[in-house]
């Protein structure tokens, strides 16, 4: 009021307000439009925006990775936005695909691909672009290259895979005597020596011998579940229009084991997955079933902390593993500029992953893997040979991680786990609801 | 409403028809920036959501054909959805009662006179200020089964730890004790209003006549609440039908499923799942419950006051 009052040297009626107001408003309106399209006009600095869910410890590496790639190119910028885990980072990103307002860049899980790739959400990568800037399909391990295509196309680059492993505390595997002669956790190769392992474990601790906690999240229980389950060398598929195939025996025998360990002994019977990893942090067990990611929180805790993928039990190693990929989501009117620099900025992250490695994860990209500094990481080297056993989540359109599969597994094998229900009961249930969704319209 | 249009004099029939027509326009004028909202927030949603219900139509834009009723077929046939249904339900009638009762005894107690009235009334009603999610993490964090204040107290007085939010039998009763402490401020504040606008002179006859405090309450604040209560059962029914939030925030449906409201389900089927098409049709047959439990209401309530 003051200002218009100085402008105009004398008191203004309300409609002289109002109409002022109003050009005011339709003036900075216009400015903010010639704004916009001056800077893009000028080229000055495209800028790029990229989604991801990396909110933990990665979270503060993947900005790093991104400070270090937007310094060393002047030529954009890339504006990192991060969602929170799971589904509502997964409905936003195909919500903004479909609405047509995508960020250039984002990062989805690998075993997610199949549910976006077939409804066009996201664009296949160009291969030649990509070798333009230093990165081919030999960059990368068979596994997850593999893993990378859909229906003959590449769809998504990995950055990492990020197996379910094996954490332990080598001071308490030292006293209960089941370390090796190489100072790493003997091998096991049958549930009932894991079991008598983690007993030993037990005596030394007072408390538990193995840390795992899973309630309340479906994919926590997917993770060791599905570890096992391909474990005794079997497949499960997922075909829309028919029943799912997959060994129910061996299922169920995965399920049992699983349910045996949480005897208040071996390992606490109920606890959430913050909890089992607290627990583990303080000294209260000697083992811990865990994502790679937790091991900036095990090195920060001062406890001696090794690592190794978690133990062949039945026969077939194998690791339930998934990939932060970078994707593009499908613009609406695509700018070849900024897509260029999608290009660099992902195959420079991709060559800086190295600090990625840090936070627990196994580069997606062989070099940095390879390289002297890599090997010089540990625990992650101890359990580098992941990459090779991984088993990505059985590819449909409603699987993967985060997604409300999982939900509906922890739906129906919880009470298992608890002792409360049958694994055969608690399979069959978990079958049939799968059933019922393959059995639905494809919506992709 | 219709009474006071009735009974107000009418001047305008006595007015020219062209300064009648003026004071329509003038009318509608107004109206026009509501009615803008109106059709383009709300009917238009509605009209486009039905013919949604009627296709295949997903997220990624795959199957747009027309399809007829065969998601409402499929729906009335999914385990889940009725599942989820049941659990609003549920919620409905064990949170509607507590929040109407403990509502009543709130504002009973605090119309008996005691001091510092003022300091009652904003203790009660603040929490209903606070947005879900602030009430949810509160909440999620006095559930936690190793450190919440909860159960603290609970091993204090030698009791069992309970899994407040984790336990498919315990997790719906411990969403209803954090919406209860949410918004029973504002039914109780609506009993408050109506107890105090009971006339004195009825409670000084009945003490004449040697009615006691207890006669008193259920013979002349009770009854004269009634239209209170109607009022208030009503809109706390259709509160509770929408639940979500506490839920989709404390529990995300789970565990196993045993929280899960129907909203959620629609959400879940629509977004992560992609079904736009089914996940219409599914709000639709939500929608027809709520319109069905409305005209009970409105049946039961109309027979009532009749």
């Amino acid at each position: 009021m003051k200002q218009f009052e100085s402008l105009t040297g004398k008191q203004l009626s309300r409609r002289q307000l109002m109409t002022g107001s109003a050009l005011l408003g339709g003036g900075l309106l216009a400015a903010g439009l010639t704004g916009c399209g001056g800077a893009a006009q000028a080229a000055a600095v495209q800028d790029i925006g990229f989604w991801h869910l990396l909110s933990g410890g990665d979270g503060i590496k993947m900005q790093a990775m991104i400070n270090a790639a937007n310094q060393a190119n002047p030529g954009f910028k890339v504006h990192p936005t991060v969602l929170a885990w799971g589904p509502p980072y997964y409905t936003k990103l195909a919500m903004a695909s479909a609405g047509g307002r995508p960020p250039e860049v984002a990062i989805m899980h690998a075993s997610r691909v199949p549910g976006y790739a077939p409804g066009g959400l996201i664009e296949p990568w160009d291969l030649d672009l990509l070798a333009e800037n230093g990165v081919t399909a030999s960059d990368f391990a068979p596994r997850i290259w593999e893993k990378s295509q859909y229906n003959g196309k590449v769809f998504s680059i990995a950055l990492d895979s990020h197996p379910f492993v094996m954490f332990y505390n080598t001071d308490i595997a030292g006293k209960a005597g089941v370390l090796a002669a190489n100072g790493q956790l003997q091998e096991v190769s049958s549930p009932d020596e894991f079991k008598a392992m983690a007993l030993e474990m037990q005596k030394v601790t007072k408390a538990h011998g193995l840390s795992f906690g899973y309630l309340g999240s479906g994919s926590q229980m997917w993770r060791l579940f599905y570890t096992l389950y391909k474990q005794h060398g079997v497949d499960m598929e997922l075909t829309p229009g028919q029943p799912m195939k997959v060994e129910r025996e061996a299922a169920i025998e995965s399920l049992e084991f699983m349910a045996s360990l949480f005897d208040d002994t071996i390992a606490a019977q109920a606890g959430d997955i913050s909890t089992g990893i607290a627990e583990f942090a303080r000294g209260g067990s000697g083992m811990l079933f865990s994502g790679v990611w937790e091991l900036p929180t095990m090195k920060n805790a001062g406890i001696p902390v090794d690592a190794a993928t978690i133990p062949t039990l039945y026969g077939t190693p194998a690791s339930y593993a998934d990939s932060h990929s970078f994707v593009l989501p499908r613009q609406l009117k695509l700018n070849e500029d900024k897509r260029r620099d999608v290009y660099k900025f992902v195959t420079d992250v991709l060559k800086g992953s190295l600090s990625w490695a840090e936070a627990g994860h196994i580069p997606g990209y062989q070099p940095v893997v390879q390289s002297q500094a890599y090997r010089e990481l540990t625990p992650q080297i101890h359990y580098a040979n992941a990459a090779d056993i991984i088993a990505y989540d059985p590819e449909s359109w409603f699987s993967g991680s985060g997604s409300d599969w999982q939900t509906y597994f922890a739906e129906n094998v919880q009470n298992v786990l608890l002792g409360r229900d049958k694994a055969a009961a608690g399979w069959d249930a978990f079958e049939q609801r799968t059933n019922t969704i393959l059995s639905r319209p494809n919506p992709v | 409403m219709s009474t006071s249009t009735l009974s107000r004099p009418r001047p305008e029939n006595l007015r020219k028809p062209t300064s009648r027509t003026r004071s329509n326009l003038s009318g509608w004028g107004f109206a026009t920036p509501f009615l803008v909202f109106f059709l383009v927030f709300l009917v238009w949603p509605i009209l486009y959501g039905f013919y949604m219900s009627l296709t295949g139509k997903s997220l990624t834009g795959a199957n747009d054909n027309l399809i007829g009723f065969a998601n409402y077929a499929e729906a009335l046939a999914d385990a889940d959805m009725w599942r989820s249904l049941g659990n609003t339900l549920y919620f409905t009638v064990i949170s509607t009662v507590p929040l109407v009762l403990v509502a009543l005894v709130m504002a009973a107690l605090l119309n008996i006179g005691l001091p510092a009235q003022w300091l009652w009334r904003l203790s009660y009603f603040a929490p209903y200020l606070l947005a879900s999610t602030v009430v949810s993490l509160f909440f999620t964090w006095m559930y936690n089964p190793q450190l919440g204040l909860i159960n603290e107290f609970l091993t204090g007085l030698g009791l069992p730890r309970v899994a407040w939010l984790n336990d498919p039998n315990v997790a719906m009763w411990a969403i209803v004790i954090a919406t209860l402490w949410w918004t029973v401020g504002f039914n109780f504040l609506l009993y408050l209003a109506a107890m105090q606008n009971i006339p004195a002179q009825h409670y000084e006859a009945a003490s004449l006549d040697g009615a006691g405090a207890w006669r008193q309450f259920f013979s002349i604040t009770l009854p004269q609440l009634t239209p209170t209560t109607v009022m208030i059962v009503l809109l706390q029914i259709l509160a509770s039908l929408k639940i979500f939030d506490q839920v989709y925030q404390m529990t995300a449906g789970g565990p196993g499923g045993s929280t899960r409201p129907v909203v959620q389900y629609i959400f879940e089927t629509g977004f992560t799942g992609y079904r736009l098409g089914y996940s219409a049709a599914i709000s639709y047959i939500f929608f027809g419950l709520i319109v069905v439990i409305s005209v009970m209401q409105f049946v039961i309530t109309r027979r009532r006051s009749a």
